[in-house]
């Protein structure tokens, strides 16, 4: 019988000491990965981004900016403005889960000492913030992708302070590319791992990004474009050509499959196209529409937006089947969007490098050409069309900014960041538009934060104004 | 409290570990050393008198002490000494006393009888135990048994479950005789002192239990059998709630015991299947893991591993339902344990044959209320023109049924021989079948051979069932072939060995795919309109372009439902075998060790095929799964029992186990096709996209319980368990893998300890106080990696779930007080529990900001309580001696849930969401497990609803519309006896929750239900109120002119208030009619018995549940979720006639 106990005794022993053995092991997850390397970040990143942007595009700007008009009387309707407050879930999550992976990339970079990798994650960080702030105003900066810190609830931080903060990591990301080797080809699906056009699109970026503070501190910003487009264009290049674009062209074979190309056609050809969008072209002998319409009763035609409830007009013509998996619609920042850019700033007299007529021909001519047409003869010439040198500026800003409205078909937020910036291109405004036809100045932040980061959100709230889609983000405030 | 609890199972080990070392020293028990080598029996007994100090007495004329006995030299105590010298003489040895052993003559008498039912039936494998001698035997097939034993008077006593304990005294054996004793055995309507099997399969009986329990027999189970055998629990067991998938023939359901504590996730109840937990390899649920609302893929319900059990082998199923019954299951049976035990072998004659055949037809029983007034059209259209004709433009692309009236009118309609615009115009009628006429009959047929057989030695028990299923789907179904053997061996009078083991085929040609997608069926079912007939569908290939084009007339967004059932298929072919092998030995009738390794292993081979030209895959898709789960598990259990005295008996368990879990799945998609028709991976137009997934865990216990009883009327049991579970490990440590858990459970017989008044036949009280932990079983949530990105080589991203290196085991403190009493000679019981428990420390994946980088984190937060009460009543208002006998059983459950603390960063919690986020099942401090919030009406300080232009106003607010989970439920059951005839029906219903449904919102956006027909093309005015300028409300007058608006606004998806209906219901849930064939007959055909009997399930509802059945479930991402009815199947209605037979 002692025998028994002891023997007892020590197999519970023995046992429960090895009871955890071999756990710590077992507990190691096999279907993923411990360590990731920049270039197994940056592709699905960046193709993450840019698949984010293309659904918004159509669903929110395309309403808003009178591409599109999603017939129907029913609550929600973009294109009358009537923005749920959970519309703006969709891009506060896609967005920041990408910037995780940006910064992932940015200390991997470090580790492996690439100058090319770390400005790449740089100029992505920029770009992304950018679009984040624009869209919604303060947001979460310095604190945010903490998580793995154990910061669940960033602090907000001001717009204001977000951009000089943007415009530093542009700054450096130029630096560090200056030298930059090129990465793995099949690691960059704008680029093919070419260093030197990664470069030129973070300072057409930084471009951009001054241009939309421009009116907050105009000295400050004519004094940047300045610099990198007549005082020291050599340190800073910028895209110089169509094929240097920033775009993910969707090639229709996995992973690069576009977003659209799994669409029911039922779903895509819903909202029908808006008369705006659809006149401006057929006015000017647009080659593009071919690619952008289809014809409804052998006409292309497009409907009003913004009518009111009750007066909903027959749907005719549609964006085409074929856009589905067009490669273009995965633009970032193309080279006519840089050109008008260009003759903005030279309009307003900020460069004299170049002229404002020059830039602005060029871009319409290669928004043109970048969709595979040869401009027309006499496009240039056309009465909506023509430059005149001495139109008042809001007159050529309203030449420049329409053709930019065409150049930003499909990108992200643009033509609404745009149009809230500049006033431009001039839209009709429907009866059917609340307050007077007020354009939207933000997105709501997505209602699930006031539980899950309450405190913060309130504070932000406090600062910038009430959580609507009519407060001003800081860039629009006079 | 719960260290009280600790303390008191560490003392509680402490004992029981000394009670090996303490052994009374009796002399007949005392070792020696002794060996004979061919002495006589003499000379060996003086040996042995001098060792042992003891003296042997016999008589010679009884004993021939000169024959020569042989002994090996060994340590044996003297009277296992004796006993071997003497093993070929008939002699017993008798210690008189202290110093004395007498050798007696043993000229055995017999006990024999014939054990018998109520009905005159024989009753076999009835334990008759003979008190005294602690000797049992069995009753044989005819119900026959005999015993032999020494002359004398003994206490006869039977045991059997479902039946009434029978005591017999003063039963005297004389030598050389046989006595007779036929026994009656009475049903008992509320098995007392039935043996219950509980926690790790020890057996106890009911009445030194300190929690409540319920035991189901089989007939229970099988009297009225449905596609999914758990479906039999409903309305039988206080306290429990199936939620059923709803998800077609293979539909899974999972079983929740006292509602939720758990705020997400694992919240079922633990299954175990002769001892082997099934729920986390062949039984877990194992839809496919889309979510439900228009995904690319739908959620599809390959069954689990727990459907596949035939009740037909089941012999019971006891439904442990609080933490302290299922304590010692630790960490897995924090939810309460359903323990199923499978028939065994019988001993007997012969071989037995047992054969059943079970035929069911289901009915579909309830319909939305489809309105038959108004065909197809948008908004209020007086004209139809199938495509542009000379009466306008097309209406046909619609799917709403907003359009002209049936007046007996004629348009331009679809001609469905030239699968074009007709030529002429037709008339505008309704096709009030169309929608039925898709659907048929379901049937399933279930055939079962069973043999049985055994001697003293040896039992088995072998069953053999196919099945065979076609379900209300055209060309959907399943086959299944089981073979159950169970089999026991008795080596020796020591040792034991047993064995259970499973195998099943499971296999389907097509499983419908469930949900809101346009490659439901359900879908379709809402977009079908009352213009159109269904059977212009039937032919569902475009002309001349089969397999590439589909013919669908009006809208593109449904497929074509004739195409969907024949050619977009989800395969499957299952095998599993689950079982065990045991060994038990028996060290002393007092210590007994059990070894015993279990199995539950499956291997699906599962594919999904669609066509060219469907709605979500244009170029066809061909998706393959094999799934490979196994868990392991080897467990040891040492029993001891003593008698301390006559009043006071203790028992000791302690037993460990070790399990392994893994869970491969290896999918590959071809998501479209280069030929059309052709289904194989070859045939990928592109590259095909892995999906590995590769699981494992490990859990190791050890536990042990303690219990003591006085008087046989008073019970105490403690348990403690310990549990490792590799799932909370991280690389760096293991400091959080292990936890205990403790109970206390207490019993008394009130009606044994007191004399009380005679109405009262018995009372028992009962209480319990349990911890239970629980880690998850999720592996890999404990540290930080980089998930794959689909598609891109070598591509990695950051994961979207945060895992954490910190997590604890979660803990639930649960306290239960009882009571059962009987009065009127057993003619009516009450068994009523009381529960109370706290969960705290929940592992919960909880949303948080994106902008920290990730969308959801593992947490310990939250604490949940749940207080209910269970009431189960039983009472037998007539039992007639002509035999008439009327039983009544009743349920009763309610309880109450509520959320005490959550995190401290979070008072919000969203525990589920709706379709495309409209509603959520949210958590807040002070709510309540199921609380439903969503867009609703806006309203005036009076309740009315507020209008604005004659349209309802429905803001962006998050309003709290309802609870998902019902305040009560209850049932009631007769049962009637006449001689060969029974009759019985049962009845259940469900009380205060409700559930959003889709389906309802859907058919009434558009037009298609009885609720939208008032105010069409007059428009209508809204009862309610407007609000004026200076804030005061006046009654609405406008006149609302778009009904497709109005009534959208109304009941459609966004509103969710608008479009959650209550789920109240009355089931008619089962009835049954049988005859059981008199013995005298069934000689005559040689046959032992025979029962036939009809039956129907869920025959009648009643409710206001605008869909189809108030009881839904819905498949989301490969979990059975409940409050939002995305699209749920037809609810049938099951006839079915069943036959048993036994030759």
């Amino acid at each position: 019988m002692r025998l028994k106990n002891y023997t007892i005794g020590l197999f519970l022993c023995l046992a429960v000491t090895s009871c955890k053995k071999g756990f710590q092991e077992l507990n190691v997850n096999p279907n993923t990965s411990e360590k990731a390397l920049p270039q197994a970040l940056l592709a699905p990143a960046v193709t993450s981004i840019v698949t984010a942007n293309m659904s918004r595009s159509q669903r929110l700007t395309n309403e808003m900016m009178q591409v599109t008009v999603n017939i129907g009387d029913t609550d929600g309707k973009i294109f009358r403005y009537d923005i749920r407050k959970s519309e703006g879930d969709y891009l506060w999550n896609s967005w920041y889960q990408e910037l995780s992976n940006f910064n992932d990339i940015y200390k991997g970079a470090e580790q492996l000492g690439s100058n090319s990798f770390k400005g790449i994650a740089l100029i992505c960080q920029a770009y992304v913030f950018s679009l984040l702030t624009d869209t919604y105003g303060d947001i979460p900066y310095f604190n945010a992708t903490k998580a793995k810190e154990g910061v669940f609830m960033p602090e907000f931080d001001r717009q204001e302070v977000i951009y000089p903060e943007l415009f530093k990591k542009l700054e450096m990301a130029n630096e560090l590319l200056k030298t930059g080797t090129n990465i793995p080809s099949s690691s960059d699906p704008l680029y093919a791992g070419n260093a030197a056009n990664w470069r030129k699109f973070g300072n057409t970026l930084y471009l951009r990004l001054l241009l939309r503070v421009s009116a907050k501190s105009p000295a400050l910003a004519a004094t940047k474009i300045k610099e990198i487009v007549d005082v020291n264009s050599a340190n800073y290049p910028v895209i110089s050509s169509n094929a240097e674009s920033a775009a993910l062209k969707w090639s229709g074979t996995a992973p690069y499959v576009s977003p659209f190309a799994t669409w029911r056609p039922a779903d895509w050809y819903t909202p029908k196209l808006a008369d705006f969008f659809v006149n401006n072209l057929k006015e000017w002998g647009d080659p593009r529409i071919a690619k952008w319409a289809t014809v409804y009763n052998g006409k292309y035609e497009g409907i009003p937006s913004g009518y009111p409830v009750g007066q909903a007009p027959e749907g005719k013509s549609t964006l085409p089947v074929a856009l589905q998996s067009e490669p273009l619609l995965g633009n970032i920042l193309n080279y006519a969007e840089l050109q008008f850019l260009l003759a903005e700033a030279a309009a307003k007299g900020w460069i004299t490098t170049g002229t404002a007529k020059g830039y602005y021909e060029n871009g319409v001519t290669n928004g043109i050409t970048y969709w595979g047409y040869p401009v027309p003869a006499n496009y240039l010439l056309g009465a909506e069309v023509k430059w005149t040198d001495n139109l008042a500026l809001e007159d050529k800003l309203e030449l420049i900014h329409v053709q930019k409205y065409y150049s930003l078909f499909m990108t992200d937020m643009e033509q609404w960041f745009e149009y809230r910036r500049t006033g431009h291109p001039r839209l009709p405004k429907g009866l059917g538009l609340p307050n007077g036809g007020q354009m939207p100045s933000r997105l709501n932040y997505p209602v699930y934060l006031q539980s899950t980061n309450g405190a913060n959100y309130i504070a932000a709230v406090a600062i910038q104004g009430a959580d609507d889609l009519y407060t001003k983000v800081w860039w629009q405030k006079p | 409290m719960n260290n009280t609890i600790r303390w008191l199972s560490y003392t509680a080990i402490l004992l029981w570990l000394s009670l090996f070392i303490s052994t009374a020293n009796a002399q007949t028990s005392q070792v020696i050393n002794f060996g004979a080598n061919s002495m006589t029996l003499k000379k060996a007994f003086n040996e042995l008198e001098k060792l042992s100090g003891m003296t042997i007495s016999y008589s010679n004329s009884q004993l021939d002490d000169q024959q020569k006995v042989s002994l090996p030299k060994a340590e044996r105590t003297v009277a296992e000494t004796l006993r071997l010298l003497l093993r070929n003489q008939s002699l017993t040895i008798k210690q008189t006393d202290a110093r004395n052993i007498l050798l007696i003559n043993s000229v055995k008498g017999k006990l024999t009888g014939k054990i018998t039912d109520q009905n005159a039936e024989p009753v076999p494998g009835v334990s008759v135990r003979i008190l005294e001698t602690a000797q049992t035997v069995q009753s044989d097939n005819d119900g026959n048994y005999h015993i032999s034993l020494d002359p004398g008077t003994y206490t006869i006593i039977t045991k059997y479950i479902s039946f009434d304990d029978t005591r017999t005294e003063k039963v005297k054996i004389t030598a050389n005789k046989s006595t007779a004793l036929n026994l009656h055995l009475q049903e008992s309507t509320n098995a007392l002192n039935e043996v219950v099997v509980t926690a790790l399969g020890i057996r106890r009986e009911e009445k030194a239990l300190g929690y409540s329990t319920k035991v189901l027999k089989t007939e229970q189970l099988t009297d009225a059998m449905s596609n999914n055998w758990t479906d039999a629990l409903s309305g039988k067991v206080a306290g429990l709630n199936l939620i059923r998938s709803n998800g077609g023939p293979a539909g899974s359901n999972k079983i929740i015991l006292r509602g939720e504590s758990n705020l997400t996730g694992e919240n079922d109840a633990l299954i175990v299947v002769d001892g082997v937990v099934i729920n986390h390899g062949s039984g877990r649920t194992t839809g496919s893991g889309s979510s439900a609302y228009l995904q690319s893929e739908s959620p599809i319900d390959f069954g689990s591993g727990l459907n596949d059990i035939n009740p037909d082998d089941i012999e019971n199923v006891t439904v442990l339902k609080g933490p302290g019954a299922a304590a010692l299951y630790g960490q897995r049976g924090a939810n309460g344990a359903i323990i199923i035990t499978t028939k065994s072998g019988k001993k007997r004659n012969g071989i037995g044959v047992t054969v059943n055949s079970n035929t069911a037809m289901e009915h579909i029983s309830r319909w939305p209320d489809y309105q038959f007034e108004y065909g197809q059209g948008s908004d209020g259209a007086n004209f139809y023109s199938f495509g542009v004709s000379e009466d306008g433009p097309s209406t046909r692309s619609t799917s709403s049924a907003w359009g002209p009236k049936f007046n007996g009118q004629s348009f331009f309609q679809y001609d469905p021989v030239t699968k074009t615009a007709g030529k002429e115009r037709t008339p505008w009628l309704p096709y009030k079948n169309s929608r039925k006429d898709f659907f048929q009959s379901g049937r399933t047929f279930t055939n079962s051979v069973t043999l049985d057989g055994g001697n003293d030695q040896t039992t088995f028990r072998l069953s053999l069932t196919n099945v065979d299923n076609k379900w209300i789907i055209p060309n959907t179904g399943y086959g299944r072939n089981t073979v159950a053997l169970s089999a026991t061996h008795k080596v020796n009078d020591k040792l034991q060995v047993a064995t259970k083991v499973n195998y099943t085929n499971k296999f389907s040609d097509n499983l419908p795919s469930t949900g809101y997608n346009n490659q439901s069926i359900m879908y379709w079912n809402m977009f079908w309109l009352p213009s159109a007939d269904g059977g212009w569908l039937k032919d569902y290939w475009a002309p001349g372009k089969e397999n590439v084009a589909q013919s669908y007339p009006f809208s593109s967004y449904p497929d074509n439902p004739y195409l969907i059932a024949q050619e977009m298929l989800n395969k499957s072919n299952r095998n599993a075998l689950t079982g065990n092998v045991q060994a038990t030995y028996n060290f002393s009738k007092n210590l007994s060790l059990m070894i015993r390794s279990a199995m539950d292993f499956s291997y699906d081979a599962r594919s999904q095929q669609r066509p060219f030209d469907t709605e979500k895959f244009k170029k066809g898709m061909f998706r393959t799964q094999n799934i490979f789960s196994q868990e392991i598990s080897n467990d040891f259990l040492i029993h001891y029992n003593k008698d301390l005295s006559k009043d006071v008996r203790i028992s000791v368990s302690a037993g460990g186990s070790m399990l392994k879990n893994t869970y491969n799945k290896d999918e590959l998609r071809a998501d479209s096709l280069t030929y059309p028709g052709i289904y194989s991976l070859a045939n990928s137009a592109g590259v095909l996209t892995p999906k590995p997934y590769r699981g494992k865990y490990g859990i190791n216990s050890f536990y042990g319980v303690a219990t003591a009883s006085y008087k046989d009327y008073l019970f105490i049991d403690i348990t403690g368990r310990n549990d490792w579970n590799s799932v909370l490990a991280t690389a760096n440590s293991t400091d959080n893998v292990s936890f205990f858990y403790p109970s206390v459970n207490l019993s008394g017989i009130v009606s044994e300890m007191f004399k009380l008044p005679k109405f009262i036949s018995y009372a028992k009280v009962r209480a319990s106080v349990a911890g239970v932990g629980s880690g998850q079983q999720t592996p890999y949530i404990t540290s930080f990696t980089y998930d794959v990105a689909d598609n891109f080589p070598g591509g990695l991203q950051n994961p979207a779930v945060l895992t954490n290196t910190n997590l604890k085991p979660l803990y639930t403190t649960s306290y239960e007080v009882g009571t059962d009493l009987r009065f009127l000679n057993n003619r009516l019981g009450i068994n009523i529990a009381l529960y109370k428990s706290d969960t705290k420390d929940q592992i919960l994946k909880t949303t948080v900001d994106r902008s920290s980088g990730v969308s959801y984190a593992y947490v310990n937060a939250g604490k949940v309580r749940n207080k209910g009460i269970e009431v189960e009543l039983n009472g037998t208002p007539i039992d007639q001696k002509d035999g008439f006998k009327w039983t009544v059983f009743g349920t009763f459950t309610a309880n109450r849930n509520k959320i005490i603390a959550l995190t401290d960063s979070l008072d919000n919690l969203i525990l589920q969401s709706g379709p495309a986020s409209r509603g959520a099942i949210v958590a807040k401090i002070g709510g309540s497990m199921g609380d439903l919030y969503g867009r609703g009406y806006k309203r005036a300080p009076d309740g009315q609803i507020v209008y604005n232009n004659g349209y309802p106003v429905i803001p962006d607010d998050q309003l709290y519309i309802g609870n998902t989970n019902p305040k009560w439920k209850a049932s009631l059951g007769n049962q009637f006896r006449y001689k060969n005839f029974g009759l019985s029906f049962l009845v259940d219903a469900q009380y205060g929750a409700v559930g959003y449904s889709l389906t309802a919102a859907v058919l009434a956006e558009q037009g298609k239900t009885v609720n939208t027909l008032p105010g069409r093309y007059n428009g209508i005015i809204g009862k309610g109120v407007v609000q004026n300028a200076d804030g005061s409300y006046s009654p609405n007058t406008t006149i609302a002119q778009d009904m497709t608006t109005y009534y959208t606004t109304h009941y459609g998806r966004d509103n969710i208030e608008g479009a959650t209906y209550s789920t109240d219901f009355i089931k008619l849930r089962e009835a049954r009619f049988d005859y059981t064939f008199k013995p005298k007959t069934l000689r005559k055909f040689g046959l032992q018995r025979a029962t036939i009997g009809i039956y129907g399930r869920d025959l009648m509802t009643i409710t206001k549940w605008p869909g189809f059945d108030p009881e839904f479930g819905t498949l989301n991402d490969g979990v059975i979720s409940q409050g939002f009815e995305l699209g749920q199947f037809p609810s049938t209605r099951t006839f079915g006639i069943n036959l048993n037979i036994g030759i």
